[in-house]
């Protein structure tokens, strides 16, 4: 489409605009000295970083979100992989294809559905308010993520690699261990960096499934806005913000090194 | 043959309802070159593959040095595989890539880095040693696929279309080294290709698949000059065939009708039925363009097209009931498009195909 | 090429995983479900007036037999918690057990001899009562429910009926829901169509800028996203701020705690969803067909109408449907930045679950949304399982 390039030019940036402004807006207000959330900014200060490293609601919901975010990448990280090498053939047998489908359900089915299933079952098995039933939640819905990138990256894999490890006389589990999950490290990485952030974002089951001790920093932000906004929430959101772009930045400088390698 | 160190029995490899290979024999000799030829599909990849373990024969048993291999896992095999793309690991350098082998088998770091030094030397890689595969020529990293294949001595040697992601220069130095490397380490090879002049030049033998069977196999000159099929006749190099019925046959020649009504002469030995139909394969560069002397064919002809092919000249030439194509060499002043010319072959250079 | 080892290798490696999920994922939807159907309360406080009611013909007045077998079970519940859930179960059948059954309990306590309850209160006389106490003790499962979820009941003969105007608000919920996902579709769409043609049009840098600009969002979390709705969409936030500095208005916009301020933020975190499957169904369309289009001679609107826009419409479908289906379980967005009036179906859910401890109609609006999604998941694969098949 060569037309109207002024209408394109136009139309593209008020896109962009209304996609990263809000990001960008709430940048400057973490550094406030004000309680309110408002422009123009009074003074400038660190107070409401230090209110989260300081204030025991904050640093505990910080605590328990690594916590729980740890062992949520480790156990979808090792579910996932092991069964994204089951899933592997291009042209899977029926049961397979049906399996993998299930596989990617948590993804489609609404959180709050989900999570009152679980509440209603945790609670007969006393898994609600406990870490372990938290971390099982939360690697629900960041299993597929792996299983997604895990799978993409060994499907990419060429399998005369395999094959000609096995003929200069590596047994299967070697040939596993020197060829194939070397070259799907990088696809592991990326399923656990996407299993970490969806347990650090995950709402929804933690307000079914938590209970007061496992409160995670997204269930402790979803209470501040909805019951006393302040701007340690702005602050928070900073460090957020910060981090997605550092990982995107770190994700694509590594896989420019690949590339350049390949 | 009575001990042929691979032997082929019976091999059948069906991918549901698809046979790829059907009922195949295959008898090789230590120390042999021999080339699996056919179109794409013809089974011949599928025989490496079952030869290397990667597949499992539907039915048939495969043998190699009197034990029976099949259903050994490919890394028991003890057989080097050298891959069209090469298939070096992408995350170790050019000495691990070789070392590998060694490696899987336990051998000493000492022992490993010497034994890679002399491969890397074999195969002029020595300077390169610590590159990525990705960092290397398409001849590089084929020369690296050689040496990893040939470092831990393995008896067989199975190549994949080694040579078909190389230009034609590289390819055919290449074609020269493998063959020099065959004769040096009295290498058994068995090497896939859809190339026919790479399989003539470099092999003992040649074995023509085509659907799944071997139509013929045999030394290189056997299969060029004695095409046992039309398939082999055509699929190896270029051939002028005609048909017709058997006139007359004594004893060492045969007359063939053709559908113009001229007879042709040919040198046969076999005994044919009266009026059995035959197909004559006569070579391009047998035919000649100048009225016989002795005992040969001249058949009238016009030449309808004349193509340049820098080092000799195609002449597309038709006469009546036929057509056949002549290669001349560029001394003699060719005729011009429409002349009519005598065309002419000797008896000895028609080989008769049976149908 | 099959890897040497056999068929069952590949099921022992997805086995952990699918146990996992069975456990964890399929068994609490199918908790939710039960939830749904059942209703063990009156069958497990009544255990005696369930056998006494079992030969009754539901239409003759009480016999002494099933008023002493109740008042036996009345007065042998200890737990008021149970007491409570089986009044709300008998009242929620019918109206009046609140009192009635508060009164009696009180009676039959006081004497322990007391079984005659018509003479406690007259209404046990009637049979409707003891209907509404044979029916829930007979059975734990129960449609009433999943009747309520779709605003309706059974009437006192056990027709399906509608609710009375007023009593139940879930139809009028279901219709908000669905019109708010709708919404936000088409406005998806009518953003994210044309973005994902300049991204697709242009190439280096400009692309990465376009296909950045979405990724961003996606990346980041969702709450801080709609944190930052929340701060800019406040009366004194950053929108109204400039709008009024600029003298365009002289109030502040209402823009949170209501319809606008719920689409504004469920696009902005949405969009992504709908220009990624448009862009990728672009890029795989090849760049010189518009060209093609052109050298035969059609004019760059017609090629545009008759070419790009048939080819990028499966995007907008698949697009489309992931937006909507996606929309229509939200929670977060709707809980934060809409007000009382914009909280669509998860709300509810949610607040049946943790507010009401009503766990049966939770989990039959659970079912409704479930069902739903599902559906529109199944046409999703339909149609991308369709496009691969083709490619």
């Amino acid at each position: 489409m060569k037309t109207l390039p002024l209408a394109r030019l136009i139309f593209g940036a008020a896109v962009i605009f209304f996609l990263i402004a809000p990001l960008i807006a709430i940048l400057p207000l973490a550094f406030t000295d004000s309680v309110f959330l408002n422009y123009p900014i009074p003074a400038y200060s660190t107070r409401w970083f230090e209110e989260l490293v300081t204030a025991d609601v904050w640093r505990r919901s910080i605590v328990n979100s690594l916590i729980i975010g740890l062992g949520t990448t480790l156990l979808a990280t090792l579910l996932g992989t092991v069964s994204a090498l089951g899933l592997r053939e291009k042209r899977l047998s029926l049961l397979l294809a049906t399996i993998k489908t299930l596989f990617l359900l948590p993804l489609v089915v609404p959180a709050v559905v989900l999570g009152v299933g679980m509440q209603l079952m945790f609670a007969q098995y006393s898994l609600t308010n406990s870490y372990i039933g938290v971390i099982v939640a939360h690697t629900v819905v960041a299993v597929p993520f792996v299983v997604v990138n895990v799978l993409a990256a060994l499907q990419g894999i060429d399998r005369r690699l395999e094959q000609a490890a096995a003929s200069l006389g590596a047994s299967p589990t070697t040939v596993l261990r020197k060829v194939t999950l070397p070259l799907a490290l990088p696809g592991i990485l990326s399923g656990a960096v996407f299993a970490f952030a969806t347990s650090l974002d995950e709402v929804v089951l933690t307000l079914f499934v938590a209970g007061p001790n496992q409160r995670t920093l997204a269930r402790q932000m979803f209470s501040t806005i909805r019951e006393n906004i302040s701007p340690a929430i702005a602050a928070v959101a900073f460090v957020f913000i910060l981090g997605t772009i550092l990982l995107a930045l770190i994700m694509r400088f590594a896989r420019g090194m690949r590339q350049g390698q390949a | 043959m009575s001990n042929p160190f691979i032997r082929l029995e019976g091999v059948t490899k069906s991918f549901g309802a698809l046979t790829v290979v059907e009922g195949l024999d295959l008898e090789i000799e230590r120390g042999e070159f021999v080339s699996l030829l056919g179109p794409s599909g013809s089974g011949k990849t599928t025989i490496l593959m079952m030869l290397a373990g990667f597949e499992n024969p539907t039915s048939g048993t495969i043998w190699a040095d009197g034990k029976r291999i099949d259903g050994l896992p490919p890394h028991k095999r003890n057989m080097g595989v050298v891959f069209q793309n090469y298939a070096l690991f992408p995350h170790m350098t050019v000495s691990e890539n070789i070392g590998f082998p060694l490696k899987m088998r336990g051998a000493a770091r000492a022992e490993t880095a010497e034994r890679v030094k002399k491969a890397l030397d074999m195969v002029q890689m020595d300077a390169l040693s610590d590159r990525r595969p990705s960092q290397l020529s398409g001849g590089q990293q084929q020369r690296v696929a050689l040496a990893r294949a040939l470092i831990f001595e393995p008896e067989v040697v199975l190549m994949d279309e080694p040579l078909g992601a190389l230009d034609k220069q590289l390819r055919e130095q290449m074609q020269l080294d493998i063959r020099e490397l065959h004769r040096r380490l009295g290498l058994t090879i068995v090497f896939v290709t859809h190339d026919q002049s790479e399989a003539l030049t470099m092999s003992d033998r040649i074995a023509i698949f085509n659907r799944g069977k071997i139509e013929q196999i045999g030394g290189p000159a056997e299969i060029y000059d004695h095409p046992n099929t039309r398939f082999v006749a055509e699929f190896i190099g270029e051939t002028n065939l005609v048909n017709g019925p058997i006139r007359k046959s004594d004893g060492g020649t045969a007359r063939v009708e053709l559908a113009g009504g001229q007879e042709i002469m040919v040198e046969s030995s076999q005994d044919y039925a009266p009026d059995e139909r035959v197909c004559l394969s006569i070579r391009p560069e047998r035919i000649k363009l100048r009225p016989a002397a002795g005992p040969a064919n001249t058949l009238r002809a016009t030449v309808s097209d004349i193509v340049y092919h820098g080092d000799h000249l195609r002449l597309l030439l038709s006469c009546e009931g036929a057509s056949f194509v002549a290669k001349t060499d560029r001394s003699a002043q060719p005729p011009a498009v429409g002349a009519a010319v005598d065309l002419s072959f000797q008896p000895a250079d028609c080989w008769v195909i049976r149908q | 090429m099959k890897p040497r080892y056999g068929r069952l290798v590949p099921l022992l490696l997805v086995a952990p995983l699918l146990l996992f999920l069975v456990v964890f994922f399929a068994m609490p939807l199918a908790t939710m479900m039960k939830s749904a159907v059942s209703d063990p309360v009156a069958a497990r406080a009544l255990p005696e007036t369930a056998s006494a009611v079992a030969g009754w013909d539901n239409s003759s007045p009480p016999t002494t037999e099933m008023q002493a077998a109740l008042a036996n079970d009345i007065r042998q519940i200890e737990d008021d918690q149970l007491f409570g859930d089986l009044v709300r179960r008998l009242n929620s059948a019918k109206s009046g057990f609140r009192t009635l059954m508060g009164k009696t309990r009180t009676a039959v306590k006081e004497n322990a001899d007391n079984a005659d309850l018509v003479g406690i209160d007259k209404r046990w006389a009637d049979p409707a009562y003891w209907r509404a106490v044979s029916v829930a003790a007979a059975s734990s499962i129960t449609d009433r429910n999943l009747l309520a979820a779709v605003d309706l009941q059974r009437d006192a003969s056990g027709e399906i009926e509608a609710l009375p105007a007023g009593a139940s608000a879930n139809r009028a919920i279901m219709l908000r829901t669905f019109l708010m996902a709708l919404t936000v579709t088409i406005a998806c769409a009518l953003i994210g169509l044309p973005y994902a043609m300049i991204a697709a049009s242009v190439d280096g840098w400009k692309r990465q800028l376009l296909l950045g600009a979405v990724l961003l969002p996606l990346w980041t979390s969702l709450l801080v996203r709609t944190a930052a709705w929340f701060i800019l969409l406040q009366d004194r936030g950053l929108i109204n701020s400039a709008l009024m500095q600029l003298g365009i208005v002289s109030a502040p916009l209402p823009l949170i705690f209501n319809r606008v301020g719920v689409v504004i933020a469920m696009t902005h975190v949405l969009l992504p969803f709908m220009v990624l499957p448009i862009f990728s169904v672009l890029i795989g369309i090849p760049r010189n067909l518009m060209p093609a289009a052109a050298s035969l001679g059609a004019h760059p609107l017609r090629a545009f109408f008759h070419v790009l826009l048939p080819l990028s419409l499966r995007g907008v479908v698949s697009g489309s449907l992931l937006v909507f289906m996606t929309a229509l379980g939200y929670y977060i967005t709707p809980a934060l930045i809409g007000g009382a009036k914009d909280q669509m179906i998860s709300s509810v859910i949610a607040y049946y679950a943790t507010g009401a401890a009503n766990w049966g109609m939770a989990g039959a609006l659970g079912l409704v949304l479930l069902v739903a999604t599902m559906i529109l998941y199944a046409i999703y694969l339909r149609l991308s399982s369709e496009r691969e098949a083709r490619a």
